[in-house]
């Protein structure tokens, strides 16, 4: 692969994948402020 | 294949392991835990009201010998989560068959709020910030809820609607964590410190060395509520983020979390070394009693309100309360 091509590809993915967590953070805290929270902490890991 | 391509390759893989981890922790310590109140599936796990639809043979609704003949325009009855079975045992038992009514004919729990009753229906389920504002704007008669926030007070003062609290029954007010939690109890000013900020490790209260979550609620539900006169003023937000990945405590009303939610994976703590059984609370030991209330207007036209509220207080009202699972008013406080 030459090298450009090997740049941009990794800056696409790494930017797709960036955004993809963002989506996962704000989906994160939007639904801890409606979360049933019995079953929150019910779920919890021990 | 050449060494170069290979390094590409691998490279590419590495990002990749490395997101996918990052999200797949953070799905298994956080995310997965998160059961929102939006979908139906989620709201009918808070409660699920087909079990207390009144005059339905399967209803789990208790069944007392009521002697109120309401005539005329019935009052239209709403609440909280948690007081639903108290609201629907009271039409059950005294209004006539068909006040209850849905959209569509029949019962369904699709809905944002799990629930379909029709306009006309006596019964409602709107769950308390959308309930109070109800009673207030006059669609809901008489509410049931936990003692109002400041908020709700302020939003009926704005609207110069003067409200009528009568306290019907009594309920405690209980701090539970995850059963696997090695803490049983807690003092109330343990529990102060925890909210408040000053207390921030489980070690320091008997438990693991372990961050404390301090879990609250929406501002304005009847818990957060009941929680802000418990402690004060308190910021919800202050606490570290890493609190979110320690071990949490969170307050709710006992019989909505014991008979109504029933999950055997969180336990309630005892407070000052009180558990809050239901002889604790009517005894007065347990630390945290509160009152919940029938609310309505100042201004109500609905003469049969002063008789369902009468009826309410009565000995077979609160026997009624008593066997929905909640505690009943001392012998003298009916009025």
């Amino acid at each position: 692969m030459k090298t450009n091509r090997y740049i941009t590809l990794l800056l696409v993915i790494f930017a797709l994948l960036t955004l993809l967590t963002v989506a996962h953070l704000c989906y994160a805290v939007y639904a801890y402020e409606h979360c049933s929270i019995i079953y929150f902490i019910a779920k919890e890991l021990w | 294949m050449n060494k170069k391509l290979l390094y590409q390759i691998g490279s590419i893989l590495l990002i990749c392991a490395f997101f996918l981890s990052l999200n797949g922790g953070m799905y298994l310590i956080f995310t997965g835990r998160l059961s929102n109140n939006f979908s139906s599936a989620a709201q009918a796990k808070m409660i699920d009201v087909s079990k207390y639809l009144p005059h339905e043979e399967d209803s789990e609704l208790p069944t007392i010998a009521a002697d109120l003949p309401l005539k005329g325009d019935l009052p239209v009855l709403d609440g909280a989560a948690a007081l639903v079975p108290v609201y629907a045992a009271i039409i059950h038992n005294v209004y006539p068959e068909g006040s209850v009514s849905y959209e569509g004919g029949v019962f369904s729990d699709d809905n944002f709020y799990g629930e379909n009753f029709a306009p006309d229906s006596k019964m409602q389920y709107k769950n308390t910030v959308r309930g109070f504002e109800a009673v207030v704007n006059g669609e809901t008669d008489l509410f049931f809820s936990a003692a109002p926030s400041a908020e709700q007070r302020q939003y009926a003062k704005d609207r110069g609607v003067e409200l009528v609290y009568v306290p019907v029954g009594l309920e405690a007010f209980v701090f539970f964590v995850n059963e696997q939690n090695p803490v049983n109890g807690l003092t109330v000013e343990q529990i102060r410190d925890i909210y408040q900020g000053k207390c921030t490790n489980w070690s320091e209260v008997g438990g693991v060395n372990r961050p404390i979550n301090p879990v609250s609620r929406l501002r304005g539900s009847g818990s957060q509520s009941a929680m802000d006169a418990f402690i004060g003023s308190y910021d919800p937000a202050n606490k570290s983020p890493f609190a979110l990945f320690g071990a949490s405590i969170g307050f709710s009303f006992r019989y909505y979390m014991d008979g109504i939610v029933g999950n055997q994976a969180v336990k309630m703590l005892a407070l000052n070394g009180v558990y809050p059984s239901e002889e604790n609370i009517q005894n007065g030991s347990y630390p945290f009693i509160a009152e919940f209330y029938a609310v309505y207007r100042a201004d109500t036209q609905n003469e049969n309100i002063p008789l369902l509220i009468n009826w309410i207080l009565s000995p077979d009202g609160q026997r009624l309360i008593e066997e929905c699972g909640y505690v009943a008013m001392k012998e003298s406080e009916p009025t």
